[in-house]
């Protein structure tokens, strides 16, 4: 019986603080009965948590005696099963809706005495994103008006870079003129960060805190020195060319408003600080300041003018309007009248702004701003005429897509690239560093000045995704099904060809002459052919000698194949991953040539790769998805459970210490099996949803190379020692196995078993199910927030967009930015 | 004679703590033991640290050539004669650790590293690559203070890793958290104004202060202000930032609180180094000046100090005070007038050990508890890339002086580790778990862990248990 009174002692303890629980009729009653809690946690849970049997190492018998913080994160636990209706297991005896309901509402109390987040807080959170029910979110049967809560939202670090940029940038210049190397805002640090997962990063949840403060402190002070630096040289301080720091020689005109103010010989007038005020306020919040904030402000100005002068007095008041933390938040709060639902619409400035932040980076162009200035941002329609016109727009919001993670390419909206990024989470490949000599040496890590191999496979993926955007048709499944990729490709394909060409020309001239033995006799007759490609005659590590190029072309064009457009000793050049695609080697990247290359490569693309198809098979998203030494089955399936099949999975249990043993006879999938296979059964409750999705996968290795047997990476297995010094050791292999079973479509025609990534992904791409899951993330994305049930209509309109338009992005993305969900809030 | 620990029992924490509530009171109070705090000293170097110039001369052949063969070895540092260049601590040999085979492979190494040797990462000049904070930072948040931590550096001016501005504020080699790097001071000039401006008797840095808390005050207000009629998570996006603004202010009146202490230990520098060009050894003379009244006065628990990095020109070397120094033609080994390189290498490690024997007598001289400040001290002296110029990480080999509470066990001896991929081999990562271990933080591991070494080591996390106290 020590399990019962422990459990008195919980209740007790719990009861003693007052808590009242509503009761299952909806009435309060006092839980004045310790003994229902008690019967309930006897019947249906402490026959397998309890002293005889402890499933999953979870005891609830023992919850009074738990250190607090353990005993929260447990009755954490407890409430998330019992909210989504995991516990008790299905084959057990299961309590009433009212009995579950008094449960939770136990536990609930239990968390809010002691300020622990409960599930409403959690359902926030992106990790319980597909909380909502899939089914009912679709079924078409919730009518409810869809609306956004009032809130108040970080900026992104694009659009804070952005909102900086305007400070300084005159009407019209391009923003992409202040991002571009050496980086204009030498004294600015972005106070923010996203988080590093694979699904949606910037959520309307964050708050701003001291760390964002101290950022902000010196980046205010940088901006409003340069703000000012103009009128300090007109009034004799210092000359033009003078910079305190030779490396930041950033400049920008001095807004009129303060150069009057620096420029006065006496102290100005209230009026000339109003316009100054009124000034930095349309700079910094891009609004007026209201009466009580001139008041205020103008206190402020006054008083730092008589205790420093004009200049540093008026660049107080810059610095404290820099630091209101509107500045760093997108405010939503709605405006009018509320509607019989009681919902606001945006005002139109704020419509404005959701917009344009929705779309891009930056603040919202003159058409946009001046439609949102006549209250011309009222209506579906207007929302629609302007998410079109600027989506058709080339120009406004082009720029990389993310600086921050690699060299990204150009495209004309980063953010719609930003969305598959964040959706795919292939960029977090940079963050998985391999044992470079596990590659056989062709893998190189991020570090100094580049992010190596995974940056330039980013890089390729974000072209896959680019392409099918751009192309907008049946975007979702050619992604996933795509079996086009890029590599490398420096030069576009007219100019790749045109180069291609000429080598070949040059090749072809002089594969017959004394180029090996008698080069100065060939650079002299052939000198105005070489000149060209800087084809030279003389030494160097990275110098195109003509001996150097002919023995490449030789191996190259001699052999029937393409050489890369780029020498394999050029400067920098890091082009040499070709293995992670299975492709052969690069040749000459190793310095030699010899062996059976056989590289051909493909100047015009995209181009077919042999065991690929779509970004789940892109070596960015297998690294990605994978540790620093093997696979990652379960993460691998968990990204298709909760991206693709809108499931969730739980997290694992605080009791448990996830660890893959060592087994020198079993491959990596065998060993994964032996602790959460079938046979454990406490593990594959929740693994059944991971592991025989990701299994398919193990045809590609954790450097994303297809293969069909798996080295058994161990001492005991070793058959040779490399012989290189970034050459792999050799080993013993077993053939890898990648049955796997989907399940979870909703469509039998889909579920079942399955032989492979190939095959799975095939059917995912038919499944509904499938469409609609990435339909909720891109709500999320665009929303910065999960959906609830009461956006059932605008998910249902966005996945018919996509549907009757034939698979556009751009329509979906319409359809979104034109809902209640977007235009509304409560 | 009062010490700064009756001081500050009687003055900072008696005027100041009163004001200070809830998360603010644990963040800028005295270790609740009522032991002084620890105070530690990261002095890192650039182009490399050799091992070769570690060994003590005096070693037996034998353990000579076991050093040579990086075999794991161990000797009373007081039975030998130190280095030259070394050998202005021979007073301090008791304190003196000089700690060969540790390895940072996981580390950006080569020429520049930024924040790799102190948070055990392979940093690079993206923000990005900033995946946690330093190990100084992990230490000072286990001994509060009200500045937290302060970086002085010798800039680069040159290579890859230049500062524009290499005598002001500039991003230095520690972290605050993952993408924060932190900001050094350049010069003993903007150090000295930065630091000690609350106590200044310069007007014009007087009203700069008072426009600074001016600002502060009004922003403060202003944003307690917005949160007034929000409740839940929206008054948590407005509240956070405003309860930010109010712990500057009670740190600056904390500050306040602790002028007459401060006041008396500003540095005592003449005007030759506080000028806007000074040479590279008049910079590191000023900053340990600063780093000394700082630690002296309570400010900061924490010191990092860039004593050169491989783009520092170096100037006024001993000897060759008219020649303008090439840390990277150094490193190439060319020659510098009649010095060769190593010789010139020689030169300026042996100027680094005299700021160490200035550090340590100073603090030797400050009475605190029953001994002196020293005994709360741990300094370590170390290269910011591991053992050369173009250094792979395989060897990073430290100096390290400890005083009598320091709580690793290493004080007065010359300890060999086991070289990479032996038995019993140790990286940078152990090195600052253990310490990170010893002080109260019970991390299973800091830093990131080298991939190559697994092969040869069945688990590279923990701690180095035989250095636990």
């Amino acid at each position: 019986m020590r399990h019962i009174r422990a459990i008195s002692l919980s209740v007790v303890a719990i009861l003693a603080t007052g808590g009242h629980v509503a009761a299952a009729d909806g009435g309060a009653v006092a839980v004045g009965d310790p003994s229902a809690i008690q019967g309930l946690l006897r019947t249906y849970c402490v026959g397998c948590h309890g002293e005889k049997k402890s499933k999953g190492q979870v005891r609830l018998d023992t919850l009074a005696t738990l250190d607090a913080k353990v005993r929260l994160d447990l009755m954490g636990k407890v409430e998330e099963q019992l909210h989504f209706s995991e516990m008790p297991p299905d084959d057990e005896k299961q309590p009433s809706p009212t009995e579950r309901k008094l449960l939770m509402d136990w536990v609930r109390a239990e968390l809010q005495k002691s300020n622990a987040p409960s599930i409403e807080d959690k359902l926030r959170y992106p990790d319980f994103g597909n909380a909502v029910d899939h089914d009912k979110l679709f079924s078409g049967t919730i009518q409810g008006k869809a609306f956004t809560p009032v809130r108040r939202w970080l900026v992104s670090p694009q659009i804070f870079m952005g909102r900086v940029i305007d400070i300084f940038r005159p009407a019209g210049a391009p923003y992409d003129k202040y991002l571009r190397w050496p980086i204009s805002f030498y004294g600015v640090v972005n106070p923010f960060v996203l988080p590093d997962r694979a699904g949606i990063r910037d959520y309307a949840i964050s708050p701003l805190d001291g760390g964002h403060l101290l950022v902000m402190l010196g980046s205010a002070q940088w901006i409003s020195q340069k703000q000012i630096r103009e009128a300090r040289v007109k009034k004799g301080e210092f000359k033009a060319d003078y910079f305190e720091n030779k490396a930041d020689r950033f400049t920008a005109p001095t807004h009129q408003a303060f150069a009057s103010v620096i420029l006065n010989p006496v102290k100005p007038a209230d009026d000339a600080l109003v316009t100054a005020i009124q000034a930095q306020f349309g700079l910094v919040l891009q609004r007026s300041a209201s009466e009580a904030e001139l008041a205020k402000y103008l206190a402020l100005t006054r008083s730092a003018i008589d205790l420093a002068g004009n200049t540093e007095g008026l660049r107080q008041m810059l610095v404290a309007v820099l630091l209101e933390s509107e500045f760093l938040y997108r405010l939503e709060f709605g405006s009018g009248a509320p509607d019989a639902s009681g919902r606001k619409l945006l005002s139109p400035r704020e419509a404005s702004y959701a917009i344009s932040y929705a779309l891009g980076d930056w603040n919202p162009d003159p058409a946009l701003a001046k439609a949102a200035a006549e209250g011309r941002l009222n209506t579906k329609e207007d929302y629609r005429r302007e998410v079109v016109r600027l989506l058709a727009d080339e120009n406004y919001f082009k720029g990389q897509i993310d600086p921050a993670i690699n060299n990204s390419d150009v495209v004309s909206h980063p953010k719609v690239v930003r969305f598959f990024r964040e959706f795919f989470g292939y960029p977090n490949a940079v963050k998985v560093f391999k044992d470079k000599n596990r590659s056989g040496g062709y893998y190189d890590n991020p570090g100094r000045g580049s992010s190596a191999t995974p940056g330039s496979l980013i890089r390729e993926a974000d072209r896959v995704v680019a392409l099918h955007i751009k192309q907008d048709k049946a975007v979702f499944e050619r992604l996933l099904t795509s079996d086009e990729f890029f590599l490398y490709h420096n030069l576009d394909n007219e100019k790749g060809q045109q180069l291609i060409a000429e080598w070949k020309a040059i090749y072809e001239a002089l594969k017959d002459t004394d180029w090996r033995t008698n080069p100065e006799k060939v650079f002299a007759e052939h000198g105005a052919l070489l000149k060209k490609h800087r084809i030279e005659n003389g030494k160097g590590v990275h110098a195109n000698t003509l001996a150097r190029v002919m023995e490449h072309f030789s191996y190259t064009f001699g052999k029937g194949h393409t050489p890369f457009t780029t020498f394999p000793w050029a400067h920098g050049n890091q082009f040499r991953y070709s293995q992670s695609y299975s492709l052969p080697a690069t040749p000459g990247v190793s310095g030699s040539y010899g062996g059976d290359d056989h590289f051909d490569y493909q100047v015009v693309q995209p181009f077919k790769i042999a065991n690929r198809k779509g970004i789940l098979t892109h070596p960015a998203w297998l690294i990605a998805h994978s540790s620093n030494f093997h696979t990652d089955p379960i993460r691998r399936g968990r990204w298709i459970q909760e991206k693709l099949l809108a499931g969730r999975v739980p997290d694992v249990p605080i009791t448990v210490d996830a660890k893959v043993p060592e087994n020198p006879h079993m491959t990596f999938r065998e060993r994964v099996e032996s602790v959460t296979g079938q046979t454990q059964t406490a593990c594959w409750k929740c693994h059944q949803h991971m592991n025989p999705l990701g299994y398919p996968f193990e045809f590609y290795d954790d450097f994303g190379r297809f293969r069909r047997d798996e080295p058994l990476e161990n001492p005991e297995n070793l058959v040779a020692k490399a012989k290189g010094k970034y050459d792999a050791d050799n080993y013993k292999t077993k053939p890898v196995h990648t049955e796997g079973l989907l399940r979870g479509t909703g469509d039998p025609k889909l579920d079942g078993p399955v032989s492979g990534a190939l095959e799975m992904i095939d059917r995912l791409a038919t499944s509904t199910r499938v469409r609609q899951s990435i339909i909720r993330h891109t709500f999320r994305f665009y929303l910065g927030r999960n959906e609830m049930l009461s956006d059932s209509q605008t998910l249902i309109a966005a996945d018919k967009a996509y549907v009757e338009s034939g698979g556009s992005f751009n329509a979906v993305i319409v359809s979104l930015l034109t809902s209640d969900s977007f235009m509304y809030r409560k | 004679m009062k010490t700064r620990r009756d001081f500050l029992k009687s003055s900072a924490l008696g005027a100041g703590a009163l004001l200070l509530s809830g998360s603010q009171a644990k963040t800028f109070a005295a270790p609740t033991s009522g032991q002084p705090p620890m105070r530690f000293i990261f002095m890192h170097k650039g182009n490399g640290l050799f091992p070769s110039v570690m060994v003590p001369p005096s070693l037996s052949e034998s353990d000579k050539a076991k050093e040579n063969k990086r075999e794991s070895l161990e000797v009373e540092i007081a039975k030998h004669e130190l280095p030259a260049w070394m050998s202005v601590l021979n007073d301090h040999k008791e304190h003196l650790t000089i700690l060969q085979g540790l390895s940072g492979k996981m580390c950006t190494t080569g020429h520049h590293t930024w924040q790799s040797s102190l948070g055990v990462y392979a940093a690079n000049e993206r923000l990005a690559s900033i995946k946690w904070a330093t190990v100084d930072f992990e230490l000072a948040k286990l001994f509060p203070s009200p500045l937290e931590h302060i970086e002085l550096a010798c800039f680069p001016c040159d290579g890859g890793n230049a500062r524009g501005n290499i005598h002001g504020i500039e991003k230095g080699f520690s972290a605050r958290g993952p993408q924060q790097p932190n900001y050094a001071f350049g010069s003993p000039k903007v150090a000295v104004n930065e630091l000690f401006k609350s106590v200044s008797s310069n007007a014009a840095d007087r009203i700069r202060y008072e426009l600074e808390r001016k600002v502060l005050d009004f922003t403060a207000g202003n944003q307690a202000g917005l949160g007034r009629e929000l409740a839940g998570l929206e008054l948590a996006k407005v509240k956070n930032y405003a309860d930010a603004m109010e712990d500057i202010r009670r740190r600056n009146k904390k500050l306040e609180s602790m002028s007459a202490v401060i006041a008396r230990n500003l540095p005592k520098l003449a005007p030759k180094y506080l000028a806007d060009d000074l040479s590279t050894i008049d910079c590191q003379v000023g900053h340990t000046e600063v780093l000394l009244s700082a630690l002296i006065s309570g400010m900061t628990n924490v010191v990092t100090f860039t004593v050169d990095e491989l783009g520092t020109l170096y100037t006024g070397v001993p000897g060759i005070e008219g020649e303008k120094i090439n840390l990277h033609d150094i490193g190439h080994g060319k020659s510098v007038g009649l010095l060769k390189a190593d010789e010139v290498r020689e030169k300026i490690r042996t100027r680094h050990m005299a700021l160490v024997d200035t550090i340590v007598r100073r603090l030797k001289s400050v009475p605190e508890g029953k001994g002196t400040m020293f005994d709360n001290t741990m300094i370590f002296y170390f290269p910011d890339n591991g053992e050369t110029h173009h250094s792979s990480g395989i060897e990073w080999p430290f100096v390290v002086l400890s005083g009598r509470n320091a709580k690793l066990n290493i004080a007065g001896r010359f300890i060999r580790l086991p070289h990479w991929g032996q038995a019993g081999h140790m990286t940078l990562g152990n090195f600052y778990t253990t310490l990170l271990n010893a002080y109260g933080n019970p991390i299973k591991h800091y830093g990131d862990l080298d991939l190559g070494l697994n092969k040869f080591v069945a688990d590279q996390t923990g701690p180095i248990k035989r250095f636990m106290a």
